[in-house]
């Protein structure tokens, strides 16, 4: 990061596990992930699904079902929240950290009507008369950008659109003034001229209030622009992060440059042959003891089967976990003797400039 | 997992061979068979082989093996009770009347002194045989009514919801009494009856499927492909239908089993001296002074066609969840 | 337009199919009906692939679908080598669908888990086993092999393979006939960003190896612009924009169509469009709006706009035709 940081993180996770027991074997959803959020920054964590970033930040929220295990340290302003989930502490998710999901309508009861959604966490959380609380709720959805907000209060969610929906939970998410708020895909379920003014909104309101916020997405252009720092997620760790600029467009891990380059592009021109990743994503129950993503990596040399590369440098920094990293003399290396090879030590086929076929 | 697997994407598992082609029967049967199979492959502690089927790995259980073995019984029972080294179930005076159960009489003897094991013992040929038809019957017309209904909708469709509708709100006991009066109450009849009863609650569960199945895709792909309305019905909906549909044999028959003994007590079962059912044996020993003083009459035929009723539910209940497959396993 | 017209047809000897004034109805209770598909033309060329871009709603799968038929034709003409696909009924019908096939968005949906793989990809030589000729062990596994799933995997069922591999299956099923149109409604939409250019990089050696011509349905204009000679852009059940890829995305003329290409969030964007913001609220399509259709968010909306429905026209001498009585002339430019 350019800017000097505050002492202090407001969200500091360190060495996140999280193991899901499943019939077919234990599921290692999340692998020892560490990051710092500051005061009024955005971390994108961007992955596939299975990457992990879900869990992550269900994890965060204290969301997961009963069965799954954890361990790691998760601190929110020096105080230990995995603590506090466990003494259910009353008046702290949902408060101070808030979420918004992918779908709405999982967070909406469709019975009732917005505005007494909206007022109902007022007055749980701060109990505010049900008078206080409506009005309260009108001018939330007038924040979040509804239009006719006082005709809004009175409509059940099934009225309204789904980027209109999705204000709704957002307005529910600010009501209590957050410190933090996780945004779990929140522009996935809807058009993109819509997704355009949601995160236009999100954006707005992080600044205007000094909010934290985390943005999950498997989307690198929803990243891209809307976030200070970066994690990429792969097989539930993180492989890299480091701040946006940089991530995009000086990274280190073979991942983060392959994803980039198999996703067409606005700028390409017709019919413009891609790149795609070869192979599908590793599996999460006994993966082996290698880098996860060497088997579809044209990178991989001998040294990247033998063990879990660990992030390199320091939390806050651009970090990434890979011995032959992309752009560097040791990646260069490792390219041209796997080309001159015609396989990687995995043994993927390496030709020309791409990847093997998928 | 080799590299090989990897860097192709393919399932981690090891390849079955391609099925050598079969006519359209032989391969049915072989469906079949591997579904047989797959039920009791999947009853064995699972090995380590993490390259097997994930659906082989749920476990049916001891539980409902034991009702497995319970309905075996039966109806082995049920099949072979005049061959059975058992006294004659319809011989008055046997033993003493309402004699409790000894060494000669194992269940103790009736009013009229016949032996109440090999009553038991033939009645269940008339309990499962009334059961089971009645619910072939159920399933035979109110799945077709219910698949055609649900895949083509429309007009068709009201009709037969109409249909059934009427026969759910028709009282059942009117219904059954109405028939086994005006006609004999031979066994055909007595089954049909049931049978009936069953059409429209299991037509409405292939219907409600049905409905399900046919806005999927795959359904949608079959008619690109250019395939007849038979054809979808029959390979595409049928086969997936035929499952939570297949589970409710069971449960059905357990629900006709008792709807038999229901129609014995008003004296509406299958008619004749040589014509025992749990259900009419029941009835037998529903005197006050029977329930008084000679509780075995009852008790037996009642604990016996208890256990059948548990093994059939849970039985069915236990396919229900067991073919209840994810439809991925990523 | 969001309007109707004809100028965008093309008087050519070797276009395969013409979609004319096509319009789809639904019902939606009390005497209310959707207007999912209203007069929507154009024609696609042998060997083209077309690509049919807008958001949820605006009728682009309802168009393949009521091509295809499995929906309904409330009016209008499908003409497919001179025949009008919407007049064809029963067996006539079912004689020419071998050769319009399609791939659906949801691969796990679209193939029946009780099935064999290898039984799905056959299903289609199956049915027209006696019409068609023999069909044999090697053409399956020509397929399987063509779409990269190894044939010695044919014996599963599809819940043992990943969503990527399912619309490999899915395809392979699609080509089983030797269809000359593909239609692709979505078929990257619902798959993982990495296997996305997988499936992408796939359909295009398919179109070269069978000489297919595509109809690809899709709300991802990055994806539309990859694998499409000619795109129609629709916005609310009516064609909006319609002209060869580059023109398109080079000079887009429609209000809505500049929107869409400002809306979409870019990794490293070099392009910047600059238009006005449209709302979020998208009509209803039991009501649509009167005239142009898009005028309710349209940023250059005039009196006009409520009260005309605008009509396609040519835009310069090439091949882009737009519907909208304020098109816009400024070229993008290159950041």
């Amino acid at each position: 990061m350019a800017d000097l940081a505050p002492s202090a993180p407001l969200l500091s996770v360190r060495d996140l596990h999280v193991q899901f027991p499943t019939e077919r074997g234990t599921v290692n959803a999340v692998n020892g992930v560490s990051f710092d959020l500051y005061e009024g920054k955005t971390l994108a964590i961007v992955g596939e699904s299975g990457s992990g970033k879900s869990v992550t930040a269900k994890t965060l929220m204290n969301l997961l079902p009963r069965t799954a295990q954890v361990s790691g340290e998760v601190t929110y302003d020096g105080r230990d929240v995995r603590a506090l989930a466990a003494e259910k502490v009353k008046h702290f998710f949902g408060v101070q950290m808030t979420m918004v999901f992918q779908d709405p309508m999982t967070s909406l009861n469709p019975v009732k009507k917005v505005g007494e959604q909206i007022a109902e966490t007022l007055r749980y959380h701060l109990g505010r008369s049900r008078s206080e609380a409506l009005e309260e709720a009108v001018e939330l959805l007038d924040v979040v950008g509804m239009p006719e907000p006082a005709r809004r209060v009175s409509q059940y969610p099934h009225e309204l659109s789904g980027g209109l929906r999705q204000r709704v939970v957002i307005a529910m998410a600010l009501a209590c003034q957050p410190r933090l708020l996780i945004a779990d895909e929140p522009t996935t379920a809807v058009d993109v001229t819509v997704q355009k003014h949601l995160l236009d909104l999100l954006d707005e309101l992080r600044r205007n209030r000094g909010m934290s916020m985390i943005l999950i997405t498997h989307d690198l252009g929803v990243a891209h622009g809307r976030a200070d720092d970066v994690a990429v997620m792969y097989a539930g760790r993180v492989v890299e992060t480091a701040d946006a600029r940089t991530l995009f467009f000086d990274m280190r891990h073979p991942y983060t440059e392959a994803l980039l380059r198999s996703i067409p592009r606005i700028d390409d021109p017709v019919h413009h042959r891609l790149d795609p990743i070869p192979g599908r994503p590793p599996e999460l129950i006994d993966p082996p003891d290698e880098c996860a993503f060497a088997p579809r990596c044209i990178y991989a040399q001998s040294d990247c089967l033998g063990g879990v590369p660990e992030l390199s440098g320091l939390v806050g920094l651009h970090r990434f976990a890979c011995l032959h990293p992309t752009g560097t003399e040791r990646g260069m290396a490792a390219m041209s003797s796997n080309r001159a090879a015609g396989a990687t030590a995995a043994g993927l086929p390496v030709t020309g400039s791409g990847g093997g076929s998928g | 997992m080799t590299a090989d697997d990897r860097k192709t994407g393919n399932p981690t598992a090891s390849g079955e061979g391609p099925v050598p082609r079969k006519g359209r029967a032989s391969r049915e049967r072989l469906l079949w068979r591997f579904r047989i199979l797959r039920l009791v492959r999947s009853s064995r502690v699972p090995d380590d082989d993490p390259t097997e089927d994930a659906a082989v790995r749920r476990r049916l259980g001891f539980s409902f093996w034991l009702a497995v073995a319970w309905l075996l019984i039966m109806a082995f029972v049920a099949a072979f009770a005049p061959m059975l080294p058992v006294a004659d179930p319809t011989k008055v005076a046997f033993g003493g009347p309402r004699e409790p159960p000894s060494a000669d009489a194992w269940f103790g003897t009736d009013a009229l002194g016949r032996d109440v094991f090999s009553r038991t013992v033939h009645g269940a040929r008339i309990s499962l045989a009334v059961g089971g038809f009645a619910i072939v019957f159920g399933m035979v017309v109110g799945g077709s009514l219910g698949i055609v209904a649900g895949y083509f909708r429309g007009r068709l469709d009201q009709a037969v919801g109409f249909a059934f509708f009427v026969l759910l709100s028709f009282p059942s006991l009117v219904l059954a009494i109405l028939i086994t009066a005006t006609l004999d109450r031979s066994l055909l009849v007595v089954s049909l009856t049931i049978g009936i009863l069953a059409v429209a609650p299991v037509g409405l569960l292939a219907r409600a499927s049905t409905l399900v199945f046919a806005e999927r895709e795959f359904v949608a792909a079959a008619r690109v492909l250019g395939a007849r309305h038979g054809r979808i019905i029959v390979r595409e909906l049928l086969p997936n239908v035929v499952i939570p549909m297949g589970a409710l044999t069971l449960l059905g028959m357990a629900i006709a089993v008792v709807a038999e003994g229901s129609l014995a007590f008003l004296g509406l079962s299958v008619a004749g001296e040589d014509a025992i059912s749990w259900g009419k044996m029941i009835v037998d020993g529903a005197g006050l002074r029977d329930l008084q003083n000679a509780t075995h009459v009852t008790m037996f035929p009642v604990v016996v066609m208890f256990l059948t009723v548990l093994s059939l539910n849970f039985a069915g209940d236990r396919i229900r969840q067991y073919f209840d497959v994810k439809e991925l396993a990523f | 337009m969001a309007g109707t017209g004809h100028a965008q047809l093309r008087d050519r000897d070797d276009v395969l199919l013409r979609v004319k004034d096509l319009v789809v109805h639904f019902p939606a209770g009390r005497r209310r009906v959707v207007h999912a598909v209203s007069e929507v033309t154009f024609d696609v060329v042998s060997g083209e692939t077309l690509g049919i871009v807008g958001e949820s709603g605006c009728g682009k799968s309802t168009v393949a679908r009521a091509i295809i038929r499995l929906v309904d034709i409330t009016a209008g003409e499908v003409l497919y080598e001179g025949r009008d696909l919407a007049r064809l009924e029963g067996e006539d019908l079912r004689r020419v669908r071998p050769q319009v096939q399609m791939i659906f968005q949801d691969p796990i949906s679209s193939l029946n888990p009780r099935r064999r793989v290898r039984d799905v990809i056959a299903e289609g030589l199956a049915v027209w086993g006696d019409d068609i000729g023999s069909w044999s062990r090697d053409r399956i596994d020509e397929l399987m092999d063509a779409v990269g799933v190894e044939a010695r995997y044919g014996a599963r069922r599809p819940h043992e393979f990943s969503g990527g591999q399912c619309q490999r299956i899915g395809i392979a099923r699609a080509l089983a006939l030797d269809p000359k149109v593909l239609i692709c409604d979505e078929p990257v939409s619902a798959l993982d960003v990495s296997i996305q250019a997988q499936i992408l990089n796939l359909m295009q050696d398919m179109k070269r190896r069978y000489g297919l011509t595509v109809l690809f349905i899709s709300h991802d204009l990055s994806v539309v612009k990859n694998v499409s000679d000619r795109i129609v852009v629709m916005y609310l059940g009516k064609v909006c924009e319609i002209g060869s890829t580059a023109e398109i995305y080079s000079r887009p003329a429609h209000p809505y169509t500049r929107a869409l290409l400002a809306s979409i969030p870019e990794p490293a964007p070099t392009v910047e469009v600059s238009e006005g913001g449209i709302g979020d609220e998208l009509p209803s399509a039991t009501d649509p709006p009167s005239g142009c259709r898009f005028h309710t968010r349209c940023p250059r909306a005039t009196d006009v706009c409520g009260e005309v429905e605008p009509v396609t026209e040519q835009v310069g001498d090439a091949d882009h035709y737009v519907a909208c009585h304020h098109p816009a002339a400024v070229e993008i430019s290159p950041r």
